[in-house]
């Protein structure tokens, strides 16, 4: 199977910019002039004024599906050099999830030390190098569990098992929409599938349903379901403008005598925000325009190119970069979290970062990938001044165990991993909580890291303090944090 | 008086003091007593109650202190002793309340601090000895809370003068009464349009059709409204447009969730058991009582089975349960969540009772302690979530039971028999064993390396293990050839694997459904491990394609068991091998070619194959003999007894297999197939200990099965067996539940029905009605619909046609300023409530009004999406099905849901999460819903589905329109929306007009 990376392009029927260049002569430009008044049904923020003066306004999250190796990334090993091959002895029971209690595993790949910090990095994610002063890099993370949904789960929701609110969904309930044409939660998932757990990772669950995270997919012919009608049906571009013009006569008519709902106000504007949603998107989709020189820096100046069958970097780059370039599109136009999501489920062959037979194999081209759509984004956040106000969170649901599977792979380590921030108040070039000389577990253990801290601490530079975003749901007041949560006031700038 | 004191308590303590009066104890000291006992009384007591025990109670013990009781005082707290009875200096309680060193006193944290006086109150009554009444506990009493107060049927309210007319039912009577207290009146009724089209959709989940509109219109009956009713609620789409809103609670979906979400064949039949239980009416006492026991209590009722579809409706962790074992952290840690998903489910379903929060901690607000928590888990301490077979019919239920139960008779018979054989030919069989020995170091001193076929290994001995061969077509089979395997594991050798126990059958089909002929059913006791010998069955033809061997005992290892065979020949009537190089099919197999393979079972190779024909006949002849001494070992009469039972148990057997097949349902279950490390419980209680916070890693205290403390005042029985017995365990909870005198469940299920008749519950919180939850808005009216449901035989359909048929449901839904002024959202029910559709209503309206909703009932679920490599983590692509390409447009209600991936447009509209017990479906208006029916494939389908309809509609434009209308909104259009449609359609063609009308908010609403 060959990959073929299209970014969007005209299908059956009417292109999409045809379409609406037709349609925006008559719907369209009328409902852009459509003042809106700030309500229940556009996401009026529930916060009224943020608890206290908030450093960041946005975030993107990067989540590398599968369990991303801290040992062969962001944290380096001497001892594991030092001891390669030997038993490893972690001088206690362990429980593996599988049997990766082989032999201490040195990193295949190369360390060297990057920025003023100096900063080790391996090979693969050099180029995050170029950044590494903005980087607060957190090695105690330490999660629940070592059952790829429950911990993704984990680090999305904040609770192990299904039926929570996406962090995402939380900031965009807090603090709504900066653009109403435009989702406050857009979440990009890997272009092979999603991760596991799917779409409940950002359910807004019993958030009011606006608050779930919309899913694009820049590389797919409709990137939003239900954008525009389907090519090739009854519908013409006049058909659809005259007919949200009768749509909108009829439904006032039909409000005449039932003034009191408000819903059914709502419901008509509803159509006119579509409206405006159906020219927004795609704006923010287009990177065509994009001079040149951002889109190499973003690895998607091959457009079209095909690629191996065999993971490679280039395709990583691409698709990893694309999606970091759309979602500082997006993050420029006012979306409020977006979430960019790296590997597919747990399936074979190996699409994301579960490298129990093989870490240089699939580590190697995601993390270069990974690594380039990354630093492209925080340096082009940066030369935009955007970096000051948006918060940037690399997450994995757990790390890998510092001991072999196999000759070659790396098994879930639930007890140690890294998560890092950049941007929006935090302080940079620095390394938080240290992880012992393998990097099995927090070298404190007494005071390890919790994905509830991450979230507090982001809440916390949202100006929101975590233990008063409550919502009552099954007669508990719920937050994101759960009854946890620390602000990691020493990672803050 | 805030404290209570029991009467037998009170007697005995007034007998006390009488005794020790005449015991001549110093008048000094009684008088103290008295002192003690009036301060507790006047001061203590109302102090403690108002000023301390809101947070040190039994329940939340702040500091681990409660002041509840005398013995939870002078237990104290986690500093320790709080009061020295007597020594009101050394009292640690008093250093809490006093001001020390210029900071002011730490306790209460809540309000003022003591007063001087009720501070030397204190320290009297410590220094009198701390007195506190025997018995007396106190507090408030945790039942004084309006949902757990004994149910009992309100008087109806005197109707007002003015009420006389508009009132028609007692529900009136109580609304109104609520009216006329907060100075708003009721709404008239609705007219006669608004009503059909209002009680369709509410009743059946359907638009009406246009003639039904039209009859009913015309129908000069004075009572053609409440026969409306009754016709409604006989039609066989009211069960599904209700199981819809049952399995929301419930959170039924068709796939598991989490990682990798595979699908659930069989998780419709319990759909379909709820479909059917509303249609039917089924006692709701009943209802729940299949559904937590069916199949306990009714064991043989089909419904007994599948109705415990609920317990397993909810998400399942398949990668916790399958790949980990029960062992591991991660393993016990799923299983623990998975009970609390049941307990959760059945509570908050039933009881409207959030006792989830009391897994890390005791219950915040309500009276439920960490221990009633873990006595639920207890309750379903041994069952799983797994497909279960049971028969539709019960007569064949019944028949299956009996058949098996003989079964177990005849087993246990031959059992006896062959236990009363008496070995005394011990000293021949090993003399004929050391020849076969001989023999059989011979033959393999060349033994080939593929040895045969390996069961997975087992740690109990009576799994039951098959393995079997498809010999690719319908054959005449003369006789059958088993041959053991040769292994020198742990010294055992010749016959390694070779069951205690095995049974041979053949049939026609893979599933052994289908002609299944018996062909030899076997024990250790009768036939001893042949070894290498092959072993012949002869068959008096016996025609079919699959031949099976099952392990009933499986055979020893080291500390394992294990079913292994070398070789499974099957000839024909010319001694041909047909089974030869056949596929093998197995329920398990380890796989670790070259030794061990499935496709090594019909290879040819056994040990022996290559063995010189004079050397195999020895070692037959051997066999034979040491056949014959081994048999030797029982009488005649008791050989002749054997073969009588063998022969019943064969009838028997056969009688079984000619049963019509089972059908399978996904629902809590002890025995089933097991997969990896899902293994079942066969009906052992697994051990459940509290957890301190919550945490895995800190079992407490063993914790016995039980109903909550606070609610044992409804009687609850469970025998004394029940240690092991789980049945009794769910049974106990079904029947306590289901019990008339239980204050929750009643009012539970009557807050649910009313809420979805009007769209808003009497309880704003269906699922919790404790501290956190809403009150009531009319709590009589809601006692008086909860006796009534209770007292009507548990009927639904009465609380319907009472509901239905009153004249707050009648009520027109138009505003009214001063109405709005006093209650804009209706909490007093002045009018009906506008209601949106619901995404399935929404669906099933537009196909219904397209004309090709499909309205066939039951069955499995149909898929509008594609699945994608459904080996590993199946990928359900919705926006690769093509609409156009409905396999069946069915109602919503058959939809196949899958957890993790939810369907766009159904997610987009508001419907049930199926990871969530969903009490109250949240009504949002967004533009992504625009999005959805605007452009949406299906609703575009359905305006063109809609369009071809009216073209084929004899008449002119205009009656084309009108007939549009009807089918829409049962209504004709104006003249002006007439004019402006008409010339929409002239335009843009009937497709873009369909595509509005389905848009239109009247479409969408109910009124």
């Amino acid at each position: 199977m060959s990959t073929d990376l299209r970014i969007r392009s005209a299908n059956t029927g009417i292109s999409r910019r045809e379409f609406l260049s037709r349609a925006g002569g008559g719907f369209g430009a009328a409902a852009l002039a459509v003042i809106l008044l700030e309500d229940e049904a556009c996401g009026k923020p529930v916060v009224e004024g943020l608890h206290h003066p908030a450093r960041a306004r946005r975030v993107v999250q990067l989540f590398m599906a599968g369990g991303a190796s801290h040992v062969d990334l962001f944290d380096y090993k001497p001892e594991l050099e030092r001891h390669h091959g030997e038993p490893s002895d972690f001088g206690e029971p362990v429980e593996a999830f599988q049997n990766g209690l082989g032999p201490w595993l040195k990193s295949p790949f190369p360390f060297h030390r990057y920025g003023q910090c100096g900063k080790w990095l391996s090979e693969p994610v050099a180029a995050l190098g170029s950044v590494v002063d903005e980087i607060a890099f957190i090695h105690n993370m330490v999660g629940k569990t070592g059952v790829h949904s429950s911990a993704t789960y984990l680090q999305t929701t904040g609770f192990v098992t299904p039926g929570f609110p996406g962090a995402g969904c939380w900031v965009s309930y807090a603090l709504g929409s900066m653009n109403e044409n435009l989702p406050a939660f857009v979440v990009l998932p890997d272009h092979r599938g999603y991760a596991s757990n799917g779409p409940k990772n950002w359910d807004a669950a019993f958030l009011p349903a606006r608050h779930q995270g919309t899913a694009l997919f820049p590389n797919r012919e409709e990137p939003i379901e239900d954008l525009l009608p389907p090519g090739g049906s009854f519908v013409t571009p006049e058909s659809d403008a005259a007919g949200r013009e009768l749509l909108r006569w009829w439904n006032e008519r039909h409000r005449r005598d039932r003034q009191a709902d408000s819903r059914l106000e709502a419901r008509i504007r509803s159509y006119e925000l579509a409206a405006r949603m159906q020219l927004a998107a795609p704006e923010a989709l287009d990177i065509s325009r994009e001079p040149d020189y951002i889109r190499r820096m973003y690895g998607v100046d091959r457009l079209g190119a095909t690629f191996p069958d065999e993971i490679n970097p280039e395709e990583e780059a691409a698709y990893f970069g694309l999606k970091c370039l759309v979602a500082r599109r997006l993050l420029e136009r006012g979306v409020r979290f977006v979430q960019v999501w790296s590997g597919n489920d747990n399936g074979f062959p190996r699409r994301n970062w579960d490298s129990h037979e093989d870490i240089q194999r699939d580590h190697g081209p995601l993390a270069w990938g990974m690594a380039r759509g990354a630093a492209a984004l925080i340096l082009d956040l940066k030369q935009r001044g955007l970096l000051d106000d948006t918060l940037v969170i690399w997450t994995t649901e757990f790390g890998r165990m510092p001991s072999s599977q196999g000759s070659k792979g790396r098994d879930h380590n639930p007890y140690c991993f890294t998560t890092w921030l950049c941007g929006g108040g935090v302080r940079g070039g620095i390394s938080y909580g240290p992880s012992d000389q393998w990097g099995f577990k927090p070298l404190d253990r007494d005071h390890p890291t919790e994905v509830h801290d991450i979230h507090a601490t982001m809440l916390h530079l949202l100006g929101i303090d975590h233990t008063r975003l409550t919502v009552r749901h099954g007669g508990i007041d719920r937050r994101l944090t759960d009854v946890h949560g620390r602000v990691l006031h020493e990672i803050l700038s | 008086m805030a404290f209570t004191m029991g009467k037998k308590r009170l007697l005995c303590w007034i007998a006390t003091t009488w005794l020790i009066a005449v015991s001549g104890v110093a008048a000094e000291e009684q008088a103290t007593s008295q002192r003690g006992s009036e301060l507790f009384r006047s001061t203590i007591a109302p102090l403690f109650e108002q000023r301390c025990i809101e947070c040190h109670n039994d329940r939340r013990r702040a500091g681990g202190l409660s002041l509840q009781t005398r013995q939870a005082l002078l237990a104290g707290g986690t500093s320790g002793q709080v009061v020295a009875p007597g020594e009101p200096d050394a009292s640690y309680l008093i250093d809490m309340v006093s001001p020390l060193g210029g900071e002011p006193a730490r306790m209460p944290k809540k309000g003022p601090a003591l007063r001087e006086e009720e501070l030397e109150a204190l320290r009297q009554w410590i220094a009198a000895g701390a007195f506190w009444p025997d018995g007396t506990r106190l507090g408030p009493d945790e039942t004084e809370w309006w949902s757990l107060r004994p149910l009992r049927s309100p008087a109806v309210p005197a109707i007002a003068d003015a009420d006389r007319e508009w009132v028609r039912t007692p529900i009136d009577a109580f609304v109104a009464a609520e009216l006329r207290r907060r100075g708003l009146e009721p709404s008239p009724p609705a007219d006669r349009r608004t009503l059909i089209r209002r009680l369709y959709f509410d009743l059946l989940g359907l638009p009406p059709p246009p003639e039904e509109v039209e009859a009913f219109l015309a129908d000069p009956d004075p009572l053609a409204y409440e026969r409306l009713v009754e016709r409604l609620l006989a039609s066989p789409h009211y069960g599904e447009r209700w199981a819809r809103h049952w399995l929301d609670v419930v959170h039924y979906a068709d796939t598991h969730g989490y990682d990798k979400d595979k699908p659930r064949p069989y998780a419709w039949p319990y759909r379909d058991y709820v479909i059917r239980a509303w249609n039917e009416d089924k006692p709701y006492g009943r209802f729940i009582q299949e559904q937590i026991a069916g199949d306990v209590l009714y064991p043989d009722s089909p419904d007994g089975i599948v109705a415990l579809g609920m317990l397993a409706a909810g998400p399942w962790d398949f990668i916790s349960h399958v790949e980990v074992p029960e062992e591991k952290i991660d393993g016990r840690l799923a299983r623990s969540l998975d009970r609390d998903d049941m307990v959760r489910t059945v509570m908050e379903t039933f009881a409207s009772t959030t006792i989830g929060c009391a897994r890390c901690h005791d219950h915040k607000f309500d009276p439920f302690s960490q221990q009633d928590y873990y006595a639920l888990q207890a309750v379903f301490a041994a069952i799983d979530r797994a497909n279960r077979p049971f028969d539709p019919d019960p007569q064949v239920a019944r028949k299956r039971r009996q058949l098996e139960q003989r079964v177990s008779e005849l087993q246990g018979q031959i059992d006896n028999v062959l236990a009363s054989g008496n070995p005394e030919s011990a000293s021949r069989l090993e003399n004929i064993d050391n020849r076969i020995a001989e023999i059989v170091t011979g033959i393999v001193a060349n033994l080939r390396p593929e040895y045969g076929y390996h069961s997975v290994i087992e740690s109990t001995p009576d799994r039951t293990k098959w393995v079997q061969v498809d010999l690719g077509e319908v054959c005449e089979i003369s006789s059958i050839v088993l041959a053991g395997c040769y292994d020198s594991y742990n010294q055992i050798g010749a016959g390694f694997g070779f069951p205690r126990g095995w049974r041979v059958e053949a049939a026609l089909d893979a599933d052994f459904t289908q002609q299944v002929v018996l062909i030899a059913d076997v024990r250790e006791e009768e036939l001893p491990n042949p070894g290498i010998a092959p072993l012949r069955l002869e068959v008096s033809s016996v025609r079919a394609r699959f031949v099976r061997v099952t392990a009933t005992a499986l055979a020893h290892r080291r500390n394992d068991y294990i079913f292994a065979l070398a070789e499974l020949m099957v000839l024909d009537a010319n001694g041909r091998n047909i089974a030869l190089g056949k596929p093998v099919a197995a329920l398990d197999s380890l796989e670790l070619p070259v030794r061990w393979a499935k496709k090594n079972l019909t290879d040819g190779i056994y040990p022996g194959s290559d063995a010189s024909q004079e050397m195999q006949e020895k070692l037959v002849e051997l066999w034979r003999e040491k056949l014959a001494v081994w048999q030797e070992r029982f009488s005649r009469e008791q050989r002749q007894r054997l073969a009588q039972l063998r022969d019943e148990l064969v009838k028997v057997r056969q009688q079984l297999s000619q049963l019509p097949a089972q059908q399978w349902v996904y629902a809590a279950a002890t025995d089933f197939q097991p997969e990896a490390n899902f293994k079942p419980t066969r009906g052992v209680p697994r051990v459940i200990c509290l957890l301190e916070r919550g945490n895995i890693l800190s079992p407490r205290q063993e914790v016995q099965p039980a109903v909550p403390e606070v609610l044992r005042f409804v009687p609850c029985e469970l025998p004394d067996d029940a240690q092991g017995n789980e049945g009794a365990r769910r049974a106990m909870l079904a029947r306590w539940l289901s019990h008339p005198a239980h204050p929750l469940t009643w009012r539970s299920i009557a807050n649910r029905i009313w809420q979805y008749h009007f769209g808003q519950p009497l309880v704003g919180t269906p699922n919790d009605f404790g501290r956190q939850g809403a009150r009531p808005t009319h709590p009589e009216l809601l006692d008086w619909l909860a006796a009534e449901l209770r007292d009507h035989g548990g009927s639904i359909k009465h609380l319907h046609r009472l509901i239905c048929t009153s004249a707050v449901y009648r009520q027109a839904s138009g505003d009214r300023a001063e109405a709005t002024a006093v209650d804009k959202e209706n909490r007093w029910l002045w009018r009906q409530n506008r209601r949106r559709l619901e995404a399935e209503v929404l669906r099933d309206a537009m196909l219904a009004v397209a004309g090709c909703l499909d309205l066939r009932m039951y069955g499995p679920g149909y898929q509008d999406f594609v699945i994608q490599k459904p080996e590993h983590s199946p990928h359900y692509e919705y926006h690769l099905f093509d609409p156009e390409d409905y396999p069946a447009y069915r109602r919503a209600v058959y939809r196949f849901i899958v957890r993790s991936q939810p369907q766009p447009f159904m997610t987009v509209w508001d419907c049930a999460d199926p990871s969530m017990l969903v009490d109250k479906r949240g009504e949002t208006i967004t533009p992504l819903q625009a999005l959805a029916l605007w452009n949406g494939r299906l609703p575009l389908v359905a305006a063109r589905r809609f369009a071809e309809r009216l073209r084929n509609f004899p008449g002119d434009v205009r009656q084309r329109l009108q007939w549009a209308f009807q089918l829409a909104l049962a209504r004709q259009p104006s003249a002006d929306e007439e004019k402006e449609f008409l010339e929409f359609a002239r335009k843009f063609g009937w497709e873009n007009v369909c595509r509005i009308l389905l848009n239109g908010n009247e479409f969408l609403y109910v009124d």
